[in-house]
């Protein structure tokens, strides 16, 4: 049921114009398209000079760099005049040690190449439910480049109703409306292990860009209705900062975090996350992507791509 | 503009910066209490009810002693209740005529705030504070704070949601992603009626509640029957009768020349009115030129109100919710009734809690919130936290600062997380993973202290909470992000609370066996934490095979 038509048609509306902007794409630079758009390929394109994974290990900043250059660079997900969020999490009132929260370093890196990109606005948006520490250390680091930026979002009135009508069982729910209004949606998330969700990275990291999250829990699978809310809310660009990893006892912590001074990136958020499943060793074990059940869901419903042995990864070291 | 109205007009100022200063982070350099602390009924009463002059401040004292040489100049320039009433009354009256015949009523009227205050001193005498009912500057620290604030921060947040469009447009970052929390508050509609009531009295008489009510300026009354410096009448006068018309709180007596000075709140409005400069305030030492008090005459009146305080002690302490008797306090207790951090064992919180609705205001989580008649009347309006609004945030120490009575210590941070409010239990029948099989484990994410751990258990699918008392603050993190609506599938209960009146909470939290610690992977080396046992038996909590 439609509880407010407008913000909807809107969200609509946006979509259709980055579906429009994709076709452009693909008649102009087939190469570039492939890499953008691996999300809406069925099979990786083995011409492709770019790789659908991208892993860089390095210092947190200039590995984010790198990984974006190698999966084709910022500008082929943010084109001029772009309107950007970017997703990480800032969740609690922790410091990056702890590996609950992204690495401001990611984010300022990020949103320095947006800019660079020509987006014409850049917003960093979380609901940590609180201002949280993390936020206030992410704009701290951000505000070098620009101030206001980050901004944790906890007042129902910056949120908007919206329909997931690509979804199975989680249908409405509302979105901020700056994300509703965004071209671009980056997710920035820390890697990290789940209690609920065995680990909380990209797609799972959807759930801060809305207001009531309580009902994923009360009132569905959740899994299913974080697939169901990525279906909708679902990133063109996922960095995954695995610079510092929570291999167990996540998301709150503490537990034992393992330093990976690693970064990885794709044009596929499940790709992203299925990657960074695979290459860490949670609670001392190796697990398959499809082990994460909102991975596999992800998979299954075409929403992306967990079988990282037949997608090109392309490493870097800096 | 009269000196009296600057003066008057400077520390209303004051009063509200310091309420607005009484907010976490406390920033403010002079305690935000300061204008409780003058309150004379709140010292005495207080100090009678708890026998002790411990925690409280003594501004009142100085006020009383300049009291006895310049009258009751605190009534109409200190005192923020007094501006209030002034202001109330200007727009109240604003239609009527300005001036009035004094009141038939008037004289008996009077005695009523030497009742009040004697009711209050009564009960203190057995031991309950009643403090409360009247003490004038907790009751407009409770308008201001608790009303007038609030209803700010509404109208704020609306403009804000107003606003917004525009600010985006223009790149104003700091307006357009501004965000103001706006703080509820039960008994709200109690609140509002009784000041509308107390403001609205203005229709009979200015003042009213300061001739009338006011057991404080019952107090200052005592101290200024004759003060040092006071009103004078010349020969001049013509005996036209615009003073007696003009006195807010008639003062002056059926002739010009006599001032009740006990009723006299140095205002000097006779002095502006009066068309012939006949009338003065001067320094005329001790000298009697006065009315007599009106007090002195009903002996038997004063006998019968000191009384029926006494009398209302006994009631509170044969009340089935008294905290005054030991007898099976801990069966009777409300199960919300979870006291701030620091709070002083329940009877002594009680006689020195005057529920000005300070440590409300500063709440920052908004979780502080008054109780109604759950722990009888002479609990009424006392503050408890409540997890369904908020939790009480771990590093926040700010209702203990804020305390003009020490009924909640003011502890340092280090102290306060060592002060354990209750324990949390869990609902099995409502929780998700317990009775659902959902693979929830919010309480555990959001409890500060890692008091929360979760375990497959046999005939259990998922893993289910289990709470570590000895770990749990009663913080209500758990109960407040609880995705299982009301109730909450955990659920805070005032059990185990850490009440003392003295000494360290940290020391006594060890003795009882307690380790209230905020989590943080920083303090301790990865190796602390051990991996969990799951080889072969199982898989890691979230995954699957």
């Amino acid at each position: 049921m439609k509880i407010n038509s407008s913000p909807d048609s809107k969200w609509k509306e946006s979509r259709l114009n980055r579906r429009e902007f994709l076709k452009t794409q693909l008649k102009g630079a087939m190469w570039m398209a492939a890499g953008a758009s691996g999300i809406l390929m069925p099979k990786p394109v083995i011409a492709s000079a770019l790789p659908d994974v991208g892993v860089a290990k390095g210092a947190p900043g200039p590995a984010t760099r790198a990984v974006v250059e190698l999966i084709g660079g910022m500008k082929t997900f943010v084109k001029k005049g772009s309107r950007v969020v970017i997703k990480p999490n800032m969740s609690f009132n922790h410091t990056p040690e702890e590996a609950t929260t992204t690495h401001p370093e990611v984010v300022k890196e990020l949103v320095a190449m947006c800019l660079e990109a020509g987006a014409s606005r850049v917003r960093v948006l979380d609901n940590p439910f609180t201002q949280t520490l993390a936020a206030k250390n992410t704009e701290k680091v951000c505000s070098v480049i620009k101030k206001g930026m980050v901004h944790a979002i906890v007042d129902s009135s910056f949120y908007k109703p919206v329909e997931i009508t690509t979804g199975r069982k989680f249908k409405n729910t509302d979105v901020m409306q700056d994300v509703l209004e965004a071209d671009v949606l980056i997710a920035a998330p820390v890697a990290k292990s789940h209690s609920s969700t065995g680990v909380s990275l990209s797609i799972k990291g959807m759930m801060g860009l809305i207001w009531d999250r309580e009902t994923m829990h009360r009132d569905y699978d959740l899994s299913q209705a974080i697939v169901d809310l990525s279906s909708l809310l679902k990133p063109q660009l996922a960095i995954v900062d695995a610079t510092r990893v929570l291999t167990t006892n996540g998301p709150f912590g503490p537990g034992k975090v393992v330093k990976m001074d690693t970064v990885v990136a794709s044009g596929d958020m499940v790709a992203a996350d299925a990657k960074t499943v695979q290459m860490c060793k949670w609670y001392g074990r190796r697990f398959a992507p499809r082990q994460i059940k909102h991975i596999r869901y992800a998979h299954e419903q075409g929403l992306g791509r967990m079988d990282i042995e037949n997608l090109s990864v392309k490493r870097i070291d800096v | 503009m009269r000196f009296q109205r600057v003066v008057q007009f400077i520390s209303f100022i004051s009063f509200i910066v310091l309420l607005w200063l009484a907010a976490f982070p406390l920033v403010s350099p002079v305690p935000v209490d300061v204008f409780l602390g003058l309150d004379p009924v709140i010292f005495w009463g207080t100090a009678l009810s708890t026998r002790s002059f411990a925690s409280l401040i003594w501004f009142s004292l100085i006020v009383l002693a300049f009291t006895v040489f310049i009258g009751r100049f605190f009534c109409s320039t200190i005192c923020p209740m007094g501006a209030t009433i002034d202001f109330t009354d200007r727009l109240i009256r604003s239609k009527q005529k300005k001036t009035v015949q004094q009141p038939t009523h008037a004289k008996s009227l009077k005695y009523l705030k030497y009742q009040l205050l004697l009711v209050i001193l009564g009960s203190a005498l057995m031991g309950v504070s009643l403090v409360f009912i009247a003490s004038p500057i907790s009751l407009i620290t409770h308008f201001y704070g608790l009303i007038i604030h609030p209803a700010l921060c509404l109208i704020a947040d609306k403009l804000l949601i107003i606003a917004r469009p525009v600010a985006d447009y223009f790149d104003i970052t700091s307006l357009s992603y501004a965000q103001i929390a706006v703080p509820n508050f039960a008994l709200q509609w109690f609140s509002a009626i009784l000041f509308v009531l107390i403001f609205a009295c203005a229709v009979w008489t200015p003042r009213f509640w300061c001739r009338y009510l006011c057991p404080s300026g019952a107090i200052f009354a005592l101290f200024s029957v004759n003060p040092f410096w006071k009103r004078q009448v010349s020969e001049e006068c013509i005996q036209c009768g615009r003073c007696q018309k003009h006195c807010p709180m008639s003062a002056i007596g059926e002739h010009p020349f006599e001032t009740e000075h006990s009723e006299c709140i140095v205002c000097e409005t006779c002095v502006k009115v009066c068309p012939v400069n006949a009338v003065s305030f001067t320094c005329t030492g001790f000298k009697k030129t006065t009315l007599s008090p009106a007090f002195s005459k009903s002996r038997r009146k004063f006998i019968w109100a000191g009384a029926s305080g006494v009398g209302a002690g006994i009631v509170s302490l044969t009340d089935m919710k008294s905290f005054h008797q030991d007898s099976a306090i801990a069966k009777i207790i409300p199960p919300e009734l979870i006291r701030p951090p620091g709070a002083l064992p329940e009877k002594d919180f009680l006689a020195r809690c005057v529920r000005c609705g300070e440590c409300m205001k500063a709440c920052p989580s908004n979780t502080l919130q008054p109780i109604g008649l759950a722990a009888g009347f002479s609990a009424f309006f006392s503050p408890k936290i409540t997890p369904g609004r908020g939790p009480c945030e771990s590093l926040c120490n700010v209702c203990g600062h804020v305390c003009p009575t020490g009924a909640i210590r003011p502890l340092p941070v280090e102290e306060k997380i060592w002060a354990k409010m209750g324990t949390a239990h869990i609902l099995k029948h409502k929780c998700l993973a317990w009775e659902f099989n959902k693979k929830c484990m919010v309480c555990d994410e959001v409890c500060p202290y890692n008091a929360i751990e979760f375990k497959v258990t046999p005939g259990s699918s998922v893993a289910v909470p289990f709470i570590n008392e000895s770990k749990c603050s009663g913080c209500g993190f758990c109960e407040h992000f609880c995705p299982v609506h009301a109730n909450a599938a955990i659920m805070v209960e005032p059990m185990g609370a850490l009440r003392i009146e003295q000494g360290s909470h940290r020391e006594k939290a060890k003795q009882m066996g307690l380790s209230l610690q905020i989590k943080k992977a920083r303090d301790e080396a990865p190796e602390a934490y051990p991996l969990p046992e799951y080889d072969g038996q199982g898989l890691p909590p979230g995954f699957t095979e």
